[in-house]
Formats: C-alpha cells, sequence, structure tokens
C-alpha cells in the first residue's frame, strides 16, 4: 500500500505540474518580439504568404484559444510540427532523446560512482587533509562554468594527447536502431568497433556533465557519514563488536546514502539542464542540442514540446527516487 | 631506460586512448570529405530550404538548368544546354541535355522542371519570391520530353540569373510520396529525389546527413574526387576550428570570426582560401521614422561611422571598403564612388540642418556574430561624440528577421549583410529601394517614384549597357541621399584541409558545392 500511496499521490501532482509549466513556457514563448508565421513563410516570403502561414498555423487566433488547442493537441499526444524540421515535435524528440539520455545515465553513474566512495572517506576521516582537500576540490568543481570545462578537456584530451575524439557521438552515423542507445545497441549487435567508438566519444561529455554533480554527491554523502556515525546504532554495533568495515560499508552507508539519493534525483534534472551546454559544445545529438537550435530559430512548439518533456522526465525520475527511498528506509515512506 | 610509474602510466593511458579513439587522426587524403557547418540541416527539401549557409543540399544533392560557379560568378548550362528568349522578353525556352538522370534511373524531363517550379509556387517558400510575382501557377509547360518553357507575365532581365535556384526534383517520386494537396513537404523535408552529384545515403536531423558520389552524373568526376561527402551540424565555432586542425573535417564554413582564420593560418595540415564574395556590410536605415525620414540625419550618421578604423582595428585589414550598396566586384556603380568617409565635423553640420527634433536611436545588432554587435558599439561611440545618442540592443537573427518585415517594428539600424541570392545589382540596390520590395525583401523601406521608375526600367530592359546605367543611376541616389551606411565587401576565407583540392567558390553556394573537390595527388 505505501508504494501504491506513493506512485499515486506524484501521478496526482504530475497533471497539475505539468500544466503550470505548459502555461509559464507558452507565454513566454508568446511575448518575445518574433512573428511565428513570418519565420515559417521563410525570409523571402510576401506578406500575403505570411498571412497564410498565420492562419495555417492558427497563430491568428486568441492567446487563449491557443493555448487551450495546445492543451488538447498534447492530451492527444500531439505537440505540433516543428516550423523548420516539417516534422512531429514527439519523432523529433523521440529521435534525440536516447542521445541525451544515453549521455545523461553515464554521467550520474559517473557521479555517483566518484562521488559516493568519497564522500564516505570524508566523513569517515572529517576534518582531516583528506577532508580539506576534497572539499576545495568540490567547491571548484562546483564553480567551475561546464562550456569551459569541456574546452579545456576537448584542448587536452582531444587536441594536445589525441586520446579522444573531439566531439560527437560516434565515427559517422549510429547503427541501425534497437533502443536507440547506441552503447547498447552496439553491443546487441556485437561491434566491438562501434562499442569502442561510442565509448570513446562519450567519456569527455559524460565527465563534464558528472564532475560538478560528484561534487554534490561528494557533499551529501559526507553529511549523510557523519550523522550516521555518530548514531545510537553504530555506537551499538560498535560495542557488539562488528567489523569497522562491515559497519561503514553496510550500515552506516545504508543511513548516509538516503539523502545522497534524494539528491541524485535533482541532479537527474540538472544533468538534463546542464546537457543543454555540454551537448552543443561537443555536438552530441541530443534534445539539449536540438533545444539550442529551437531557441535560435524561435521554433515555438519545439521549445514548448522540450521543455514539457523534459519537466515530465524530471517528475518520473523523482517518482523513482522515492521508491527507491522507501526500499532504502521504509521509515521515511510511512 | 628506466621505466618510471608515471612514463608507465602515460604509455597506459595512451595506448587505451588510442584503443578508445578507434583510430588515430586521419593524414592522408581520405576518401569521404566531413564538412562541419553551423547551420543545422533540419529540413532537406531544396524549395524551402534557400539560404546560402545551407547550400550544400540544394547544390549537392539537386541539380538546376544553370549553374552559378566561380567568382566573380558566372552562369553555366547545367541540366539545360541552352535556352531562348522571346522578342518580347516575356517567353523563355530551355533546351534540357541528353542522359541527365535521376538518382533513380529515370531521365530528367521537362515535366519535372514543371512540375518543380509549380511545387515552389505552390508551397510559396524558399525561393518562391523570386517567381511569384513574374510566373502565374500553371502558365509553365513541356513543349515535349527535353523542351521547357516560361512564360512570364511581363519580362524581366533577372529571371535568367534565377534559373539556377529552381532546382528539379524527380516528379514520379515526390508523387508518389504526397499525401492529399501536401506536394510531399513531409516527405521532401527528411528525403531526397534529386539528380545532383551526391546522392542522400543516411540523414538524421539531429547530425546532418552523409551522400554517396553519383557515378552516372551527366557532369562527369574527377579522377580523385571524393566517393562520399558528409555535412555535419557542429554548432560550436571552437569545435569546429579545432576538428579541422585535428583531421576530423576537411571543410569548414568560410566566415568565421577573423581571429579563428588567423589561429587557423598557424595549422600546417589547413589552407585557407581567400575570396572577395559579394556579401555587403551596412547599416539598413529605417527611412520611415523621423528623423532618419531627413536627409541630413541620414548623412550625418554616415558621416559619423569610423570605417577606416572599424576595418583596419576590428576587422583587422581582412576585408575591402565597400562604399556603396553593390559589392565592388559587381558591375551597376556609378563609376569613382567615393561613398562617406569618417568626419564628424561634417556631420555636425548636417545635423544642423535637421528640421525636426532630435531623438536617441535604436541599433539592432545580430547575436553571435561579433562584427555586427562591434559595429553597433563602434557606433554608439562616435554618435555620441555628435550628440545623438544610440540605444544598442542585441538580438537572435529570427528576432531581427522578424522585425524588419514592418516599417513599425524595424529598429532604425540594423547592422547587417547583404548576401548573394542572385547575381544582379537588383539583389542589392534593387531590393534595398524598390517599393515592391517593402515588407520582403527591403532594409529601408524607402519609397520614392522616380527611383521605382528608374528600377522598373532595369527590369524589363534587356539592353546590359542601359541597365548597368540604371543601377549606376540609383545608386548614385542611395549615396546621395545616404540610405544606408555601407561599410565593407566580405572576403570569404574558405577553411579547407591541405590535401584537399578543387574547391570551387562562388558567392552563391558558399564553397559547399563539393563536385570538383578532390584529394591532393
Amino acid at each position: 500500500m505505501v508504494w501504491l500511496n506513493i506512485i499515486l499521490n506524484r501521478l496526482a501532482w504530475l497533471v497539475p505540474t505539468l500544466l503550470g509549466l505548459l502555461l509559464i513556457v507558452f507565454l513566454l514563448s508568446r511575448v518575445v518580439p518574433i512573428d511565428p508565421a513570418r519565420l515559417a513563410a521563410g525570409d523571402n516570403a510576401s506578406p500575403a504568404q505570411v498571412e497564410a502561414v498565420r492562419q495555417q498555423l492558427g497563430f491568428d487566433r486568441p492567446l487563449p484559444v491557443q493555448f487551450l488547442r495546445y492543451v488538447g493537441d498534447v492530451a492527444r499526444g500531439d505537440f505540433g510540427t516543428s516550423l523548420f524540421t516539417q516534422q512531429p515535435i514527439v519523432d523529433d524528440l523521440a529521435a534525440r532523446l536516447p542521445a541525451t539520455l544515453e549521455l545523461t545515465i553515464v554521467a550520474i553513474l559517473l557521479a555517483a560512482g566518484i562521488g559516493i566512495p568519497l564522500g564516505v572517506v570524508c566523513g569517515l576521516h572529517r576534518n582531516s587533509w583528506i577532508d580539506h582537500s576534497l572539499r576545495i576540490v568540490t567547491v571548484s568543481g562546483l564553480a567551475v562554468a561546464s562550456f569551459w570545462l569541456a574546452m579545456q578537456f576537448q584542448f587536452l584530451f582531444s587536441m594536445k594527447l589525441g586520446w579522444l575524439p573531439l566531439s560527437g557521438r560516434i565515427e559517422g552515423f549510429p547503427p541501425e536502431e534497437v533502443t536507440g542507445l547506441v552503447i547498447i545497441d552496439a553491443l546487441i549487435e556485437g561491434d566491438g568497433e562501434i562499442i569502442g567508438s561510442a565509448l570513446s566519444h562519450i567519456v569527455l561529455p559524460a565527465i563534464t556533465l558528472a564532475l560538478p554533480a560528484a561534487a554534490t554527491v561528494v557533499r551529501f554523502t559526507r553529511n549523510g557519514v557523519l550523522g550516521a556515525i555518530g548514531s545510537a546504532s553504530v555506537a551499538y554495533q560498535t560495542a557488539m563488536g562488528y567489523p569497522r568495515r562491515l559497519i561503514v560499508w553496510k550500515y552506516v552507508l545504508r543511513q548516509a546514502i538516503s539523502a545522497t539519493v534524494t539528491q541524485l534525483g535533482l541532479i537527474f534534472g540538472i544533468l538534463l539542464a546542464g546537457a543543454v551546454v555540454v551537448e552543443t559544445v561537443f555536438d552530441w545529438p541530443g534534445i539539449g542540442a536540438y533545444a539550442v537550435r529551437s531557441i535560435l530559430q524561435s521554433d515555438y512548439n519545439a521549445v514548448m514540446g522540450f521543455t514539457l518533456w523534459t519537466g515530465a522526465i524530471f517528475v518520473l525520475i523523482n517518482l523513482l527516487v522515492d521508491l527507491l527511498q522507501a526500499a532504502i528506509d521504509p521509515r521515511g515512506a510511512r | 631506460m628506466a621505466t618510471t610509474r608515471r612514463t608507465a602510466l602515460k604509455t597506459a593511458l595512451a595506448a587505451s586512448g588510442t584503443l578508445l579513439a578507434g583510430a588515430a587522426p586521419a593524414r592522408a587524403a581520405p576518401a569521404k570529405f566531413v564538412y562541419a557547418n553551423n547551420s543545422p540541416y533540419d529540413n532537406m527539401d531544396p524549395h524551402t530550404v534557400f539560404d546560402t549557409a545551407r547550400a550544400a543540399t540544394r547544390f549537392n544533392l539537386y541539380d538546376g538548368l544553370y549553374r552559378w560557379v566561380d567568382n566573380p560568378p558566372k552562369m553555366i548550362p547545367w541540366l539545360a544546354e541552352s535556352h531562348t528568349v522571346s522578342e518580347d522578353g516575356k517567353v523563355y525556352t530551355f533546351t534540357l541535355r541528353q542522359g541527365a538522370k535521376f538518382h533513380d534511373g529515370k531521365p530528367v524531363t521537362a515535366e519535372d522542371v514543371v512540375f518543380s517550379l509549380e511545387r515552389i509556387l505552390a508551397l510559396k517558400k524558399g525561393p518562391a519570391s523570386l517567381y511569384l510575382d513574374v510566373i502565374k501557377p500553371g502558365s509553365t509547360k513541356a513543349v515535349d520530353a527535353r523542351t521547357v518553357q516560361f512564360n512570364l507575365t511581363q519580362p524581366s532581365a533577372i529571371f535568367l540569373g534565377t534559373v539556377p535556384d529552381i532546382l528539379v526534383v524527380n516528379s514520379e517520386l515526390v508523387k508518389k510520396n504526397a499525401k492529399g494537396d501536401d506536394w510531399a513537404e513531409p516527405w521532401l523535408a527528411r528525403n531526397e529525389a534529386g539528380s545532383g552529384s551526391y546522392a542522400l545515403r543516411r540523414y538524421d536531423p539531429a547530425v546532418g546527413w552523409s551522400a554517396r558520389r553519383f557515378r552516372e552524373h551527366f557532369a562527369g568526376w574527377g579522377e580523385r574526387a571524393f566517393e562520399e561527402v558528409e555535412f555535419r551540424t557542429v554548432l560550436e565555432t571552437n569545435t569546429r576550428v579545432l576538428g579541422l586542425q585535428r583531421g576530423d573535417y576537411q571543410g569548414v564554413d568560410g566566415y568565421l570570426p577573423y581571429d579563428q582564420i588567423q589561429r587557423l593560418r598557424g595549422a600546417p595540415n589547413v589552407q585557407i582560401i581567400e575570396h572577395e564574395s559579394l556579401r555587403v556590410f551596412q547599416f539598413a536605415l529605417n527611412t520611415t521614422r523621423a528623423p532618419l525620414d531627413d536627409v541630413h540625419f541620414r548623412r550625418a550618421l554616415a558621416y559619423a561611422f569610423d570605417y577606416e578604423g572599424f576595418i583596419r582595428d576590428i576587422m583587422r585589414g581582412s576585408v575591402a571598403r565597400n562604399p556603396g550598396p553593390n559589392p565592388n566586384p559587381l558591375w551597376g556603380s556609378p563609376e569613382g564612388l567615393a561613398g562617406y568617409s569618417f568626419d564628424l565635423d561634417k556631420a555636425r553640420e548636417e545635423l544642423k540642418q535637421v528640421k525636426g527634433p532630435l531623438r536617441p536611436i535604436t541599433i539592432n545588432a545580430l547575436a553571435g556574430f561579433s562584427e555586427s554587435e562591434q559595429a553597433a558599439v563602434l557606433f554608439q561611440n562616435t554618435l555620441r561624440q555628435i550628440g545623438v545618442e544610440a540605444r544598442v540592443e542585441v538580438s537572435p537573427w529570427s528576432v531581427v528577421s522578424s522585425r524588419m518585415r514592418t516599417a513599425d517594428t524595424q529598429a532604425d539600424l540594423v547592422p547587417l549583410w547583404k548576401s548573394t541570392y542572385y547575381v544582379d545589382p537588383n539583389n542589392w540596390v534593387g531590393e534595398l529601394v524598390g517599393s515592391r520590395y517593402r515588407g520582403t525583401r527591403s532594409f529601408s523601406y524607402y519609397s520614392d517614384p522616380e527611383v521605382d521608375a528608374l528600377l522598373d526600367k532595369a527590369l524589363l530592359s534587356s539592353d546590359q549597357a542601359e541597365r548597368q546605367k540604371l543601377y549606376a543611376a540609383v545608386t548614385q541616389i542611395v549615396n546621395d541621399r545616404a540610405i544606408g551606411i555601407f561599410i565593407y565587401n566580405t572576403k570569404w576565407y574558405g577553411p579547407y584541409a591541405a590535401d584537399v583540392e578543387g574547391i570551387r567558390f562562388s558567392p552563391v553556394s558558399n564553397g559547399q558545392d563539393l563536385r570538383w573537390a578532390q584529394g591532393k595527388a
């Protein structure tokens, strides 16, 4: 029942959350001084052509009518057609989402893989030189702008050392899609060359995304460890003569990681947003790069579609985090 | 030699890196030409996309009846081998060459040309505005399989120059993929139905496209032509530049900021091909609003811009001063046109003669184009010295372009470039001041029956000497009345891999028509 309650509660909030998001984005996109009909008609279109396109796209209707019509379309799964690709927004986003998900998942695994052990070490060695050194590194990690970090990585690892590719998701075009995740698809096909190419291409963008996130994970895990290590249960386990390694990596970590897992859910959203910059620098063909192009070209429908999808993914990830947290520490769920 | 832990680690990392990268950066002339472009290939339809930045799609996958090549641009027969014009200048009859085929093997016929033009007129996008005024839907005829006849509503001296933009699609294939009356617009946005030098192989709007050499193309091939071309969208300038240096790309768009060109000059595996292009950088003036409707105020502005300082210090001498609306290499300007020079005393004198009150003016620069922003800020500073306040706004091209569609919303001044759509002074001075272009291609919203009469005559005339005189007269008027502040003609610095040759630059195709490109022997 606890699980069902969590799921129903979160799903009940999903609709108003997305509606609110949709309204804000819709209003923002309509107050910018751009004529979408003019953009769709092209630079050389005459006023009559522009008016024809305006009517065709429904931009001549009052704003509330446009919004209600859009909400109705979205409810039916129709996000409209991109003014520039001439394709349904759903198709555009679906084609690009796997690239972003692949990058974000690898980045969050890296962030957790680096951040959690380091956070535990910091917590266990509070105020030691290790703790202070890692604090400096993590604060720096949070302060560095991701586009700057991306360019430095490109310069060092691609240009100076020549170890890793400069940009792109893979050499040439990706293989035929099964899941859309190139690494997984290449594994399914058993194509070692594509696996190598995909892995080498994802290293730099994933690390660029992961480092600031890892810094946050370190700090949250450290605080969690500090809280857990002073608890009565740990004192009891110590008194009972449990091995220290068992206490730390099983009991302390289990208590400490609860806040970190919540944080990872938030970080996932931040990584999705951060991907907009990183995808542009690394020419990564995901929804972040698509969003940048859509914004630059004032492609209203595409911008709204991107925002809504990102919001929906963020809400769903947080639902998963809540469920995971309930599994780790059932007391919170009750 | 002793191996330390550090050197061992370096060796191991280097080895794993090479393994991960799959292959070291290419050094030999590759079989594939990869071009990194800053514009997204989000639509492949040759009748929708009509900008010079994405010329690659139109000119590599499709053919027109004629084609603009080289610099100065010359028009050469392409799908058509010849044409005739009727005495009244209204009927253009083209004879198609024999042996031209689409990529599916079907011969290119006059019916395909007719269908293509009708499609352009019906979609009313891209190049449509070049033809809508002079060709009525349904008036173009296929006389026989190899003869096509365009029937114009009035003589047009620029029609022939715009013929290369009628890119011919495979009518059978397009019709087969049409739904209702959509002219297969969604289908052709992602697919290809051309006869061009390259046939589309893969297209991913998020990545770009690749195409294989069409061996049966009527124009034949060089010995070391590239088997495959790939056009990738790489929005980040730094990534494009580094990729060219690394050997990942063989070509990059040719209007990079000049500091990046200088950076590339130092790279041993890169060559920079230079051409004086046909792309005039100017301040467009909205002449409908006071005080810009006063010729003395406009002249004051024209005297208040530091042309030499801008070209020398900001453009680092990389461009040539262009005193009028037409690009320097083109005909149509009066002999010895000097234009304006930076003279604040003369500017103050002109300001004294302005009848109405002065007000702060707005300069709307283009975001992401450093020259546009720098010109705006420089102008703001010098205008302040003559007592004119200017507010600089920076907006993306989509915003600026949208604002320029009506005189009410266009900013007072817009620093921007006028590119080549067809090679005729009408593309520049004609569209700048012709009333017929208000709301479409005009930058100035200027309107004067005397100027319109001269332009109409120039458009109707087939006498080149007369046209030269007419456009020169209009250009002189533009200069005297300061209907625009003209700064420089762009130099095109095409960055290519050093092991590539045969790039034929034309301002129309922007160095992206790759059928003559090949690897060096």
